[in-house]
């Protein structure tokens, strides 16, 4: 990992991919902010790369590069040095620590809900740096860490943690409570352990020894689970990024192997269950036109595009899989007033894509995804397991029968 | 994850995806791994099946009786050159050309290069020399240099336009704005450019070039073209593009930016592969296997002081000799030896000394296809790809 940088042949393929380059000329680059510069990089010396901070992490280059350089990560590690060696302002301290802010916000939902579209609070949040050009999510009371933590049979041969994601649990927990009653009704233990945030955003914004604590913390609970037969399942893509990579790698948590190896994404571990055949389940017709865009981190998972073979299976979906266009959000990037017009070009460029296909409902794993291109292109934007969920909705109860019966 | 495929890809560039698309056609599950975007994204985008004499196809029946082309048949290279064809045009990017006739493209030192089919945008590209040449540049672009190209003309001019960026990926990016697009038109109109051509680096866009150069062509009324430029080259990434979009249209499944760690073998079948990176190992098990994964630049081929090692599935290779003779002391002249390493393959596509039963070769990996020497790349890669999925023809 550490010499990586010295297997680039300077192609440019990552630069050929990546969203900030093509419209921030400020922004050097992943070639040069990663391979090319690391070489003049010295832990001894402090960061002065000022520019790696444009990087949105979105790992297009990562996937990109055919020589394994992975400039994502090079730059990754010089945010944090940069982040540990500067101020950092006021907003990179509010998104590193979303998982607080969240559970504040949702603890007085209504207020919040009630006053981020004030233009006052608008120019308030303007002033600490923060952009409003999307409407800030709405906040659930009802958030998914105060939801039913298990469901299921106890005694299910297939057991999986939840683990849910910042987004979920605070601004959209019916997906949750959608997923987990979806795994239940396969067949399959749900349990929903205390859990924190999986510490992309601490990361993201620079703050690497808050994200190590996150980390620590979550890896001890799942770790605990893993060794007692249970599978990590997560819907977020960010997320499951963060705990197949990030904690084996940037973030070093001891646990991080185990739990890489046992996390699946949803779609990824219902496809398993088809294929060992614990399950056979009968996908009712939807007629749709559904437009699927790909949120940069699936693509970095590496795992293909698991929610699409399930929507193979579902007689009557039609298709269309969008996976060139980052939405320009990217987590908190895009909320940050300095990146507005980064993120409002890309966001364009996805829009017309999606426009271009002209479909019924727009689809995405990642909340960043969902709110942006939601917003601006206009189209109801859901959560794949949604429309899975909808297609088994009707069968459901049959299919728990047979689950049963099967134990 | 488990998934069983009539086909497993190995490589992702223009024969891989070339031959997952026509086994999608015929209704098999296909599956396309690769480490990450193919070499064809720095391609010019132009098709060259063969730079010798005026008819490529002709021309195959020249080569060295060992050439892949010669597996494949003039027919059916014809036959696979248009079935790219098709999927260009219905991706938006249509080629123009003949299969029967090699043609020129301007290239950005002013020189010309023989290809066969060629991108809608540098259609007009073959121009005779008497008439006027006008080169469009940006200001301080990157690596393109009009006077490259205006001072091997006698009758040609240029003129810059300032696009407020310098790279080509930040143009492009900005003649797919509608605002940006009309003022670089009106300031076209403004120029009082002599009776012509009009040359432009390929510039114009990525996803939407040919709206884009249709615009500004019908703008000024002339006959405009693209001039390829040194990577990130649009018109390679436009091809990559709409192969993979034609890839994702039809079904295949991707897995991209992993690389393979293991491979399993049962008898003389290959059962699954294992791809590397972080997290749980992804198996991916398949029927049939095709090998696409380039030579040594894609990293299919290794070589080392004095072997070449295959590095999937460590097939045994062709070399032409020993280390001394692998390269031509002349840097520049057509054909080093070593050009001619590979995997060499019986007329089914299935490699040579190996008990290997399912498992198909076909693109630049394969031995004695001296690319460079006969500029057959992108044609060879299509035709031995659709040739190797036929042969294949998917289990079902």
């Amino acid at each position: 990992m550490e010499f990586d940088f010295q297997h680039c042949i300077r192609c440019t393929v990552c630069v050929a991919n990546c969203p900030v380059f093509k419209v921030d000329t400020n922004f050097p680059g992943p070639k040069q902010s990663g391979p090319d510069a690391e070489r003049f990089r010295s832990d001894n010396e402090a960061s002065v790369d000022r520019w790696v901070q444009l990087c949105s992490q979105c790992k297009r280059c990562d996937v990109a590069c055919p020589y394994g350089v992975n400039p994502a990560q090079i730059i990754l590690r010089e945010q944090t040095r940069y982040g540990e060696g500067h101020f950092r302002p006021f907003a990179y301290r509010l998104f590193a620590n979303n998982y607080w802010l969240g559970a504040l916000n949702s603890m007085i939902a209504p207020v919040v809900n009630l006053m981020t579209p004030r233009m006052f609070v608008k120019r308030v949040l303007h002033l600490f740096g923060i952009s409003t050009s999307i409407p800030l999510p709405q906040y659930r009371v009802h958030s998914m860490n105060r939801s039913w933590r298990w469901k299921g049979r106890r005694r299910s041969r297939k057991k999986v943690v939840f683990f849910y994601g910042c987004f979920i649990n605070y601004n959209r927990p019916d997906i949750g409570r959608g997923v987990r009653d979806l795994l239940a009704s396969l067949g399959v233990r749900v349990v929903i352990p205390r859990q924190v945030c999986c510490g992309l955003p601490a990361l993201g914004n620079g703050d690497i020894a808050t994200a190590r604590k996150f980390a620590r913390k979550n890896a001890r609970i799942l770790a605990g689970y893993i060794d007692r037969g249970y599978d990590v399942i997560y819907t977020c893509t960010s997320c499951g990024l963060s705990l197949t990579q990030d904690y084996p790698g940037i973030l070093g948590v001891p646990e991080g192997k185990k739990i890489s190896e046992n996390t699946y994404n949803l779609h990824e571990y219902i496809l398993k269950l088809v294929e060992q055949e614990y399950i056979k389940p009968t996908f009712e017709p939807l007629h749709r036109k559904v437009a699927y865009h790909i949120p940069c981190h699936l693509r970095a998972l590496g795992i293909g595009y698991p929610a699409v073979r399930l929507f193979e299976k579902i007689p009557g979906l039609e298709v269309h899989i969008l996976e060139d266009n980052c939405c320009g959000l990217a987590g908190s990037y895009g909320f940050k007033k300095k990146h507005e017009e980064t993120s409002a070009r890309l966001c364009a460029d996805a829009v017309r894509a999606i426009k271009a296909v002209g479909p019924d409902i727009l689809v995405s794993d990642c909340g960043a995804c969902k709110m942006q291109l939601g917003y601006f292109s206009g189209i109801p934007a859901v959560d794949p397991s949604e429309i899975v969920r909808e297609s088994l909705r009707n069968t459901r109860e049959g299919k728990r029968a047979k689950g049963d019966s099967r134990l | 994850m488990n998934a069983i495929y009539d086909v497993v890809i190995i490589g992702g560039g223009v024969s891989g995806m070339m031959a997952a698309i026509s086994l999608a056609e015929k209704g098999r599950k296909v599956a396309v791994i690769s480490k990450g975007d193919p070499v064809c994204c720095f391609s010019t985008g132009c098709i060259d099946v063969l730079a010798d004499g005026d008819d490529p196809l002709k021309g195959i029946g020249s080569l060295p009786d060992n050439h892949p082309y010669h597996l494949v048949g003039e027919e059916a290279v014809a036959h696979s050159l248009e079935l790219f064809r098709g999927i260009m045009s219905d991706g938006g990017m249509p080629y123009v050309g003949e299969v029967h006739a090699n043609r020129k493209v301007l290239a950005s030192l002013g020189r010309c290069k023989i290809t066969c089919l060629v991108p809608e945008t540098m259609a007009f590209s073959a121009f005779d020399p008497d008439e006027y040449l006008h080169v469009v540049s940006f200001y301080k672009m990157k690596d393109f240099y009009p006077q490259y190209i205006t001072s091997r003309y006698a009758n040609a001019g240029y003129s810059v336009f300032d696009a407020q960026v310098t790279t080509t990926a930040g143009i492009a990016e900005k003649f797919e704005n509608r605002p940006f697009l009309e003022t670089f038109i009106s300031w076209l109109q403004g120029l009082d450019i002599p009776e012509g051509r009009i040359a432009i680096p390929a510039v114009l866009g990525r996803s939407l070039a040919g709206d884009v150069y249709h615009e500004i062509s019908a703008g000024c009324g002339r006959k405009i073209f693209e001039i390829p430029t040194l990577p990130p080259s649009m018109p390679g990434l436009r091809l990559f593009d709409i192969l993979k979009k034609a890839l994702l249209q039809k079904g295949v499944n991707l897995y991209w930016g992993r690389g393979i760690y293991s491979v399993e073998k049962l008898g003389n079948q290959i059962e699954a592969v294992t791809l590397a990176g972080a997290g749980r190992a992804t198996r991916v098990e398949g029927k049939a296997f095709i090998l696409a994964s380039g030579s040594f630049v894609s990293g299919g081929l290794h070589a080392s002081m004095d072997a070449v090692t295959e590095t999937v599935f460590d097939l045994p290779t062709y070399l032409p000799g020993g280390r001394e003779t692998w390269f031509n002391d002349d840097f520049f002249a057509a054909g080093h030896e070593i050009e001619k390493a590979g995997v060499r393959v019986d007329s089914s596509f299935r490699p040579v000394d190996t008990k290997i039963e399912n498992l198909y070769v076909c693109g630049s990996i394969l031995a004695f296809s001296e690319v460079m020497k006969y500029r057959c790349g992108h044609g060879m890669a299509i035709a031995t790809g659709v040739a190797a999925a036929e042969a294949c023809g998917g289990p079902v």
